[in-house]
């Protein structure tokens, strides 16, 4: 009886200590990834595509956790419970706050798994010469970058000239406020001819979003175009102005082209779309773990992946209706 | 015999000042919120034209529309917790409440709509569907806290994270798209249509199918989602005021006991206050459907702090057995001002909050005040 328990014992000692030194000697190069995105929602369900395309391109296994609401809170359990996996060799994540994030994360390192951050980064996103260095890498569009590019998609479609006002959702969340700071920087210095009258916070509530810009247009009649800084505002706004029997006239953005942003495009109610690409973050995540495993060094530190901008002209055509975040199945 | 006369008269003479007195000081706190509401429209009135330099004024049949369809959903979502907080109770499911019935009216009318019902009957179908769906959580809610006798703030409080978890799960956290065009109209369309200026004129019922100018000119007067909220507050309005389903809920938010041993079938009628909270929670996350053509599992949060400073606002005391529907309609109507006023206004947002704070403290003074004045009345 004894006898045979050893035999058991040795025999499992012998399996599960031998496996991991048969597998690594086999697969020399191909890493174990974890990817933890910041909620479920259409971006993320994106960039997992990218994720699962690149990883079956390349071969490699990787394991997906997706937090149900965002918050550090939230993110930061199911990130202990990757860690305590102990096969991961590699994290692509979004972190859910740039500074709450970077202990859990020193966590990871220390724990051996490599970092790598996507849509969203850890200290100011420079991890060169930023207060936070341990990633690999920044894949993502930034923010400031989206309302760079969202005002000077607006300038043109209103003839660069003319009273533009911004609706966002909460003072202090990073997104948002980084739009509307990449927003005002380009209309202050590339648009003398374009005056931004202000902005309001609907604190995610659509219809305040409608009766803060209804009241806007009441004051500025003449009133050319709004910056939505997510898709809900740009829904609330939109509703306000073609309730005013000004759709069409005055342009509406939008940013982030999720199905619904797509859905109000074709009816009128928003002009431009603004498709950032989650798809490439995680397809390139994945590439840089493996890369790094095979001992790539000169990995760039940051990525834009950079935006696609889409009007009622151009969501038809192929080449742009490909960066709208659809998934498959919803 | 003489001086006791003498006494007699002077006391008589004192109650009736008092008497007075103490009527002034309820009629005030009474009114108090009308006389705000009042002074804040004039103060919008002068103040707006001198800001922009005449280029705008804040009294237009635009702006009263559009404040009244701002405050739709806020209104709503504050009427059946009038009722519970007038019986001495809290939902604080209301705002997740809504986006349940968002999820569930977009669902359901997009479902049927696509088997091939025409859009009126999709509409109702999803009516009918909200108001069933919402009454169920509503009961659920109002058995627990009636029957279990767990605190109401508790059982809400969870039902929202339940209410807020089944809205996630219907919609993948994605916005339930993909609705009948045409819904847009439900929610967006007038009664009445005022074109201004030159070829104008009144239309009824039907768009007028105008372009430019005129298009631009065109004021929708009450909105279909205002009929249906005007509506709803008449019936609530004519419930808590003329029934006795209203004075049994007074009686309950009053004194407990007594509305127990007067024979009140208290239970029940918990029960169907918690239900009316859920469906009027419900015709709001409906109106939003019809309003924005999407339902969402997030829209009816952020609203519920503002509904519930408008039903203070309004009146109703937090400790029950006080308070009307007419009261929580200024109140919300006092936050629609103050919001579309200071944008009008353009000053910066966060004044926004502050003043709707300071309005909701100062209501609870006033409430307090007014109580306190009363017992010092009657302890003299």
């Amino acid at each position: 009886m004894s006898r045979k328990l050893l035999l058991v014992v040795v025999s499992l000692v012998l399996v599960f200590g031998l496996l991991p030194v048969v597998s690594t000697g086999a697969q020399n190069d191909l890493p174990k990834i974890g990817f933890l995105p910041g909620v479920v929602d259409p971006f993320y369900q994106v960039m997992q595509l990218g994720v699962e395309a690149s990883a079956a391109a390349l071969g490699v296994e990787v394991v997906t956790q997706i937090p149900p609401t965002w918050g550090v809170e939230v993110q930061t359990p199911i990130l202990d419970a990757m860690i305590a996996r102990g096969d991961l060799d590699y994290l692509i994540i979004a972190p859910t706050d740039k500074d709450q994030m970077i202990g859990p994360l020193e966590t990871a390192l220390a724990a051996g798994i490599k970092v790598i951050t996507v849509d969203t980064f850890l200290g100011d996103g420079d991890y060169v010469n930023g207060p936070v260095t341990f990633p690999i890498s920044y894949i993502g569009s930034d923010n400031v970058e989206g309302g760079r590019i969202s005002a000077r998609g607006l300038a043109e479609a209103i003839g660069g000239e003319g009273k533009v006002y911004i609706n966002s959702t909460n003072p202090n969340v990073s997104s948002v406020e980084g739009r509307a700071i990449g927003f005002n920087e380009v209309m202050a210095n590339e648009y003398p001819d374009i005056e931004v009258i202000g902005l309001d916070f609907n604190l995610d509530s659509m219809d305040t979003a409608t009766q803060q810009t209804a009241a806007v247009l009441q004051r500025e009649p003449d009133l050319a175009g709004v910056f939505g800084t997510n898709v809900f505002s740009a829904q609330g706004a939109g509703t306000a102005v073609v309730n005013a029997g000004l759709g069409g006239e005055v342009q509406v953005v939008a940013y982030d082209a999720t199905q619904f942003a797509i859905e109000m495009l074709r009816a009128g109610t928003v002009s431009l779309v603004l498709a950032q690409k989650p798809f490439d973050m995680g397809y390139l995540a994945v590439q840089f773990a493996v890369a790094d495993a095979a001992g790539v060094t000169s990995l760039p530190k940051r990525v834009q992946t950079g935006f696609a901008i889409i009007t009622i002209d151009n969501v038809d055509d192929p080449e742009i209706a490909r960066f709208i975040y659809q998934v498959p199945g919803s | 015999m003489a001086l006791g006369k003498q006494q007699a008269i002077e006391v008589g003479t004192t109650t009736s000042q008092r008497e007075r007195r103490k009527q002034l000081v309820l009629l005030l706190s009474r009114v108090w919120a009308w006389v705000f509401l009042g002074i804040l429209i004039v103060f919008f009135i002068v103040s707006v034209p001198i800001v922009s330099e005449g280029s705008v004024t804040f009294l237009t049949v635009r702006n009263s529309q559009n404040i009244l369809v701002a405050i739709t959903p806020v209104l709503l979502l504050g009427l059946g917790q009038t009722f519970v907080i007038i019986a001495g109770g809290i939902d604080l499911s209301v705002g997740w409440m809504m986006s349940l019935a968002s999820v569930i009216s977009a669902l359901v009318i997009r479902e049927t709509f696509n088997v091939g019902q025409p859009l009126l009957a999709a509409v109702i179908i999803g009516f009918v569907a909200t108001v069933v769906g919402t009454g169920f959580v509503g009961f659920l809610n109002g058995t627990i806290i009636a029957r279990l006798k767990v605190p109401a703030f508790i059982v809400t409080l969870g039902s929202s994270f339940i209410v807020r978890g089944v809205a996630f799960l219907l919609t993948d956290n994605t916005t339930v798209i993909g609705l009948p065009p045409g819904l847009r109209d439900y929610g967006n369309n007038a009664l009445i249509y005022l074109i201004r200026g030159e070829g104008g004129g009144v239309y009824f019922l039907n768009s007028p199918d105008v372009t430019g100018d005129l298009l631009r000119n065109m004021d929708r007067v009450l909105p279909y989602p205002v009929v249906l909220t005007v509506i709803v507050v008449a019936i609530a309005m004519f419930l808590l005021k003329k029934t006795q389903f209203g004075r049994h809920t007074y009686a309950i938010g009053g004194n407990l006991e007594a509305a127990l041993r007067a024979g009140i079938p208290v239970d029940r009628h918990i029960i169907s206050l918690y239900m009316l909270s859920a469906v009027t929670a419900g015709i709001a996350g409906f109106l939003s459907t019809l309003r924005f053509t999407a339902g969402s599992a997030v829209i009816g949060d952020p609203l519920l702090l503002s509904s519930i400073a408008a039903v203070i606002i309004g009146g109703v005391s937090l400790f029950g057995g006080a308070g009307s529907v007419m009261g929580t309609v200024i109140g919300a109507l006092l936050i629609a001002v103050l919001t579309t006023g200071l944008v009008m206004l353009n000053v910066l947002p966060f004044w926004q909050f502050i003043v709707v704070g300071v309005v909701v403290i100062l209501a609870v003074l006033i409430d307090q005040a007014r109580d306190l004045i009363i017992g010092r009345f009657e302890s003299e």
